[in-house]
């Protein structure tokens, strides 16, 4: 009889595949509704368009879920919040972009109280856009996710760890008073 | 023994809130003793804006001010301009303002039903409630282009004209929305459960009701009958025939069969104005909208939401933007004031429960 | 016709003589007071005309004229009759005093207007950071506050909107009519602001 021979390369190829197949099918989304685009998320998650069949659910805290829905435009103050949920969750944790409003500024780009560009912040994997995309773009955008993921490359949170420092220089320009702990893990 | 007094954050990221806002609550045991509200999370300045945009762009950003009824933002910045302007608006137009304002209110109404239920644990009602929302939303779809957000109310009139086949398919979902009504009934307003938790919770003393700034269900939940569509009718509310109902003890459950008896009544204005609809004229048209000009003046114009008086003030100075436009959503008295009164004493479990109730909602809250 | 009205008005005029009353339309009396009158003067409209029911309280910037105005709307629940009280204070330093006894509500726009205005409002122990966080420049809502060059300089713009351009302009070179000069000089945006 002869046994295959596979070597430890192979080997862990074998299991990322096996890993990547299980997370892109169970993806929990944080219960936050950051901006107006949180009105498109109960159509999604019910009985007509239903995103459960894709293993989509909610997640009540920052600890048990993956995915971060950033739904809509962030005003500052709730930009130094949504850091400090981003960086409680476990890796591997992935960022969608909800909206016009996260790609250039959306209408409010001349506020003074919006940010515009959502990628100097948090490491970004697929944006979605419309105002408001409708429930079938919204799970449109989650199977792009689920592909990225497949690929192997949903690799957001180590991105957000190589270039910490690039990050909080544009953080640290618009939120004036930092007292967050630092982040180590 | 006292127990000890702790501080919760019941923040901006939790299940169980209506929106993007903080309650800081101090906590004895189970017993809330005092709670002080934190907005700021949404504020986009709109004023702001919209002191930079000419009156006709100014239509697209004020739908965006309040999120789940988007329609009487729109109603109340046309009317206040035509009425510095003294702009005539034709009587068809009329009625079909009055439909788009009943269709939004009936979506509105499934949105709380959802919420309602939702923060008592009973999650089949949302998903009836916002699966069958979905078929005014197609009627939406169909008529202004957009789910949520329409910019079809205008200055003058509305958009465009009602499509070929329209009034079948509208009376066919109110159809539907009446035969649901019955499991409604069995689920939720006829669930002993939810009578025994609502019930004695979430007073509000009737003596100072007025002089707290509750207006809408709240206040009709008092025992106080008043209504901006027959204190003040505007389009032709004064030639249609509806009741507006009260309900006596000043708690939760008071304000839920207030709510239940109004969805009745707004579906049967929308029979009526369907089958009064004259024919005529959509539109007086605005010589060209982009260098039109509004002469000096103000106005303070109000519109009859869910929730209860939305109120916009209107200035203008005789140039092509606004002077100042200031939007007075019926949240911002009892988001703020209210509820901290009315949470002193409540238990844990029902700060959610209560703020469903009241009808907190921070986008018109800070704009 | 207007005979509520009527009514009204002149119970007004006679027990505040230096009041400027108006009947704008049916349904809304509009009265401009000194600023020193504004107490009594709600205080008298809630107990005993019974206009117990406070819609709204704004305030509107005149840059031109170094003043700011601040409106009171009440309403009458019996008759639905409303009252638009206005009265102007100085800009500089805008000082009032607080009228949060009257009705609770109050004290928020109170907040509000000490946050977007710089107005400071005697007897209110709650003024502070409302809705802002951190803010150290001048009140936003102030008619020479630019807010378009704040968020170009504070945030960064993705590239792209080049094309943006100025409504107005625009439209006079299509249309061959010239930008009147009122219109100039009431708006703060410059034309050559891109």
């Amino acid at each position: 009889m002869v046994t295959p021979n596979i070597n430890e390369k192979d080997k862990l190829r074998i299991r990322e595949i096996v890993e990547n197949f299980a997370r892109k099918h169970s993806l929990w989304v944080l219960a936050y509704g950051t901006g107006c685009g949180a009105i498109e998320i109960p159509p999604t998650m019910t009985s007509r368009y239903d995103a459960e069949r894709f293993g989509i659910r909610g997640s009540a805290t920052p600890r048990q879920a993956d995915v971060l829905l950033i739904t809509g435009y962030l005003s500052t103050k709730t930009l130094k919040r949504v850091i400090r949920t981003y960086e409680q969750m476990q890796a591997p944790k992935y960022v969608i972009g909800f909206g016009s409003c996260t790609i250039n500024g959306g209408m409010y780009w001349d506020s003074y109280n919006t940010i515009n560009a959502l990628d100097r912040y948090l490491p970004v994997d697929v944006y979605i856009n419309g105002c408001m995309p409708r429930p079938e773009a919204v799970i449109q955008g989650f199977i792009k996710l689920q592909n990225i993921i497949a690929e192997g490359k949903g690799n957001g949170a180590e991105k957000y760890q190589e270039n910490l420092e690039w990050y909080r220089e544009n953080q640290k320009k618009i939120i004036h008073n930092w007292q967050m702990p630092d982040y180590n893990w | 023994m006292r127990e000890k007094e702790t501080t919760l954050y019941l923040g901006p990221q939790h299940p169980g809130i209506t929106g993007n806002m903080m309650v800081k609550l101090k906590v004895a045991g189970d017993t809330v003793v005092k709670a002080e509200t934190h907005i700021g999370y949404l504020h986009r300045a709109f004023e702001k804006l919209m002191e930079q945009r000419t009156w006709t762009q100014s239509f697209p950003i004020v739908c965006r001010i309040c999120v789940p009824e988007p329609d009487p933002n729109e109603e109340n910045l046309a009317r206040a301009i035509e009425e510095i302007e003294g702009r005539e608006v034709p009587e068809r137009a009329k009625y079909i303002r009055v439909l788009v304002l009943e269709l939004a209110r009936l979506s509105s109404y499934q949105l709380w039903m959802a919420g309602q239920s939702g923060s008592m644990g009973l999650y089949t009602m949302p998903q009836w409630t916002v699966g069958d929302r979905d078929y005014i939303l197609d009627l939406f779809e169909e008529l202004t282009g957009g789910r949520i957000y329409h910019m079809y109310i205008w200055a003058g009139g509305v958009r465009r004209d009602l499509p070929d086949g329209f009034k079948g398919r509208v009376l066919k979902v109110m159809d539907y929305l009446e035969s649901r009504l019955k499991d409604y009934d069995k689920l939720l307003f006829q669930n002993a459960l939810f009578r025994k938790r609502a019930e004695g919770v979430g007073i509000i003393p009737k003596e100072k009701a007025i002089e707290w700034g509750v207006v809408g269900s709240p206040l009709r939940g008092c025992g106080i009958k008043h209504d901006v569509r027959i204190d003040e009718p505007y389009e032709v509310y004064d030639k249609l025939e509806f009741e507006v109902p009260t309900h006596e003890g000043n708690d939760i459950w008071s304000r839920a069969m207030v709510r239940r008896q109004e969805i009745e009544q707004s579906i049967s204005i929308v029979r009526q104005v369907l089958d009064k609809m004259p024919g005529g004229d959509y539109y007086n048209k605005v010589p060209n909208p982009l260098t039109w000009r509004i002469p000096p003046g103000d106005a303070y114009v109000k519109t009859e939401s869910v929730r209860g008086e939305f109120g916009y003030y209107v200035v203008s100075d005789g140039s092509d933007k606004p002077r100042r436009v200031h939007v007075r959503g019926p949240a911002y008295a009892h988001g703020i004031t209210v509820l901290e009164e009315v949470l002193k004493g409540a238990n844990i479990a029902d700060v959610s429960f209560i703020m469903n109730s009241l009808g907190t909602c921070p986008p018109e809250m800070e704009r | 016709m207007l005979e509520k009205e009527n009514k009204f008005s002149e119970q007004i005029q006679k027990t505040f003589h230096s009041a400027k009353i108006e009947i704008k339309r049916s349904k809304r009396i509009s009265v401009q007071l000194r600023s020193d009158l504004i107490p009594p003067f709600l205080s008298y409209a809630k107990e005993l005309l019974d206009f117990k029911h406070l819609s709204h309280m704004s305030c509107v910037d005149w840059l031109e004229d170094n003043e700011l105005e601040l409106v009171f709307i009440l309403m009458n629940y019996d008759t639905s009759i409303q009252i638009i009280a206005k009265t102007r204070i100085e800009r500089e330093n805008a000082q009032f005093v607080s009228l949060k006894k009257f009705w609770p509500q109050l004290e928020t726009y109170e907040r509000e207007f000490h946050e977007m205005y710089g107005i400071n409002f005697e007897g209110n122990d709650r003024l502070g950071e409302f809705i802002l966080e951190d803010w150290n420049n001048k009140p936003p809502m102030l008619r020479d506050f630019d807010t378009r060059k704040y968020a170009n300089e504070t945030y960064y713009q993705r590239p792209g909107r080049e094309d943006a351009q100025n409504v107005r302009e625009t439209v006079s070179k299509h249309s061959g009519e010239e930008v009147p000069e009122f219109a100039k000089k009431y708006s703060i945006r410059n034309i050559d602001d891109e």
